[in-house]
């Protein structure tokens, strides 16, 4: 069940109608939200509802015998068993068969003869987001950053809550579970809500969708069959349509849990306007760039221990970060070149500095850091290494063909994704104070016809987020 | 509940920042924006109805929702209500279909 659909839009009014009910009984509304995930969940597969319940139980069990044990050795038992568990459960639906393809080529350039079977595991949706909300719950109880959940109920919610259940953003246990300790008095930001909610659609039907079909999916199919500026401009749609495929579902989640009384924390921040690679990973799905720098760069020890060892844990980090992405060597590759990136830009921090001291070095450092984002994506979208390279070999060539997919409608959503990204601070709080001042009546119209018009603007049918198959 | 001196909240950033969280609805008020959303969308979008009721499965019930699902579209279109949705999605036709003069010489 898709966010921009019927299905989900009636899904939504049930669940805003039995929220109206259950108004003032804050356990039944969070009970009531809890059935309504599992609902949401099992429209992908039934099945993988028990998955998500046996990952709950195994951090609400860890989480009990940390809180309820004062033996610093017994802690940690659990917190290694409990993340290893988590672990394993991932790595056997992510990366099973993808190790195993990895064994049968190394066995097969070694000569041998017998290959491995495959397990053909379905990837279950959001098996990654949630994963990572039981690890970071059961490490944060360990370090005493969050007290105990107790309550089987609010780990279940903060668990499969459904507006952020398959693709992030990753909320932390101690940003989440203390909302779930008592109702909120806030007033629910409606005017907020629908503005993030339009602008995700968007940035998701009529930006993201055209550019994928019109533009990135057929040059990155055949680049072969492409020019020069063909390719360089599919780099770029790929550059907008990633940021607003997935900051779209951000934004609808964000919207999704406010209505239903939550805050979520914020997940992009005009990431394409990162004047250094360190800047970009502050902007850019900022939920999984702070959880891999407190659970795993830190632990690894951060830049503690000399400059060898920081570019060491940037460059794990950032591999790891790749690997979470997918079960596929372009994605380790993805994770190398940022990896790589950060560790160059940090050895070259004391004449660079943190920030251009001129325009033009702005400008300079902005292209430079644009342009290796782009190319790094290049990877990330190529379906293997051989298109990939094809494809980077293609941009400096065929430069006097004529354009194929590159046409005008493609360029004017690539521009209009990249105006998103130099709007001035404070345009999302004065759009949304603007609307604050509409009576709701006049909101609910509104949102009504401008959902109609995106509608009708927007490709028939949807296509999945991308980062559902993560 | 409040965070204890151990407990550190993890520093992000709220989505919705303060100032615009100060004013808005309650639960009831949020229904009604969307029950409202939804009766405006199920007049202006009623083009899109028909497919997705194609979607559904085989039943009785189904059925019954895909005969709905036709017959109101058809009462929008004789309404006039389907036409900005017709005007837009040919202008959106359009802008796709317009291609630079040198290749399309």
């Amino acid at each position: 069940m898709l966010f921009p659909t019927l299905d989900f839009l009636l899904f939504f009014l049930v669940v805003a109608a039995a929220l109206t009910v259950l108004d003032r009984r804050f356990a039944q509304k969070k009970a009531m939200l809890v059935v309504a995930s599992y609902y949401f969940y099992a429209q992908w597969d039934w099945r993988f509802c028990f998955l998500l319940g046996g990952s709950t139980a195994i951090s609400y069990v860890a989480g009990l015998l940390i809180g309820n044990s004062a033996d610093s050795r017994r802690r940690r038992l659990v917190l290694t068993i409990g993340a290893t568990l988590h672990l394993v459960i991932l790595g056997i639906f992510k990366y099973l068969d993808f190790l195993i393809g990895s064994a049968n080529h190394l066995a097969r350039m070694l000569g041998l003869q017998h290959e491995l079977p495959f397990f053909e595991v379905l990837l279950p949706v959001g098996i990654s987001f949630f994963t990572f909300h039981g690890i970071s719950y059961i490490t944060d109880v360990y370090r005493g950053d969050v007290r105990v959940c107790r309550a089987p109920l609010d780990m279940a919610l903060y668990m499969s809550f459904f507006p952020q259940l398959v693709a992030g953003p990753i909320v932390r246990a101690a940003y989440f579970l203390p909302q779930l300790a008592r109702p909120s008095d806030e007033p629910i930001p409606v005017a907020a809500a629908l503005l993030l909610i339009l602008g995700g659609m968007v940035k998701k039907m009529i930006i993201a969708n055209y550019l994928a079909t019109g533009l990135v999916d057929p040059v990155f199919a055949a680049p072969d069959n492409y020019g020069g500026p063909d390719l360089l401009f599919a780099t770029y749609a790929y550059a907008v349509q990633i940021y607003c495929d997935f900051s779209a579902y951000t934004d609808i989640a964000i919207a999704l849990a406010a209505l239903c009384g939550f805050r979520f924390p914020r997940n992009f921040n005009q990431p394409y306007r990162s004047l250094r690679l360190r800047e970009f990973w502050q902007r850019w799905h900022i939920s999984l760039s702070t959880w891999l720098r407190d659970y795993l760069y830190k632990p690894l020890g951060g830049n503690r221990y000399g400059k060898l060892n920081t570019y060491r844990n940037l460059m794990i980090t950032m591999l790891l970060g790749g690997i979470w992405h997918g079960a596929a060597w372009k994605f380790v590759m993805w994770g190398a070149l940022h990896g790589g990136g950060l560790a160059v830009e940090r050895m070259n921090e004391s004449w660079l500095g943190r920030r251009p001291a001129s325009v033009a070095g702005a400008v300079a450092s902005w292209l430079i850091v644009f342009h290796f984002v782009c190319f790094a994506w290049i990877f990330f979208r190529a379906e293997d290494f051989t298109v990939a390279s094809v494809f980077v070999t293609g941009l400096g060539s065929g430069w006097t063909e004529p354009v194929q997919q590159a046409q005008p409608a493609m360029i004017a959503l690539i521009l209009i994704g990249f105006a998103g990204q130099f709007l001035p601070p404070g345009s999302f709080e004065r759009a949304g104070l603007a609307l604050q001042r509409v009576p709701y009546w006049g909101l609910g119209i509104a949102a009504g016809l401008v959902v109609a018009a995106i509608n009708a603007l927007g490709p028939e049918g949807i296509a999945p987020f991308i980062y559902f198959r993560f | 509940m409040s965070l204890s001196q151990h407990e550190r909240a993890p520093l992000v950033t709220d989505a919705i920042p303060p100032t615009l969280r100060r004013r808005g609805a309650n639960q009831r008020q949020v229904f009604a924006v969307c029950l409202l959303g939804a009766l405006v969308l199920a007049f202006f979008a009623s083009r899109d109805t028909p497919s997705w009721a194609e979607q559904l499965g085989d039943s009785a019930f189904d059925h019954r929702i895909r005969d709905i699902a036709g017959a109101w579209d058809s009462a929008m279109e004789t309404l006039g209500l389907t036409d900005p949705h017709e005007a837009l999605r040919a202008a959106m036709h359009r802008a796709l279909d317009w291609q630079w003069r040198a290749s399309s010489d």
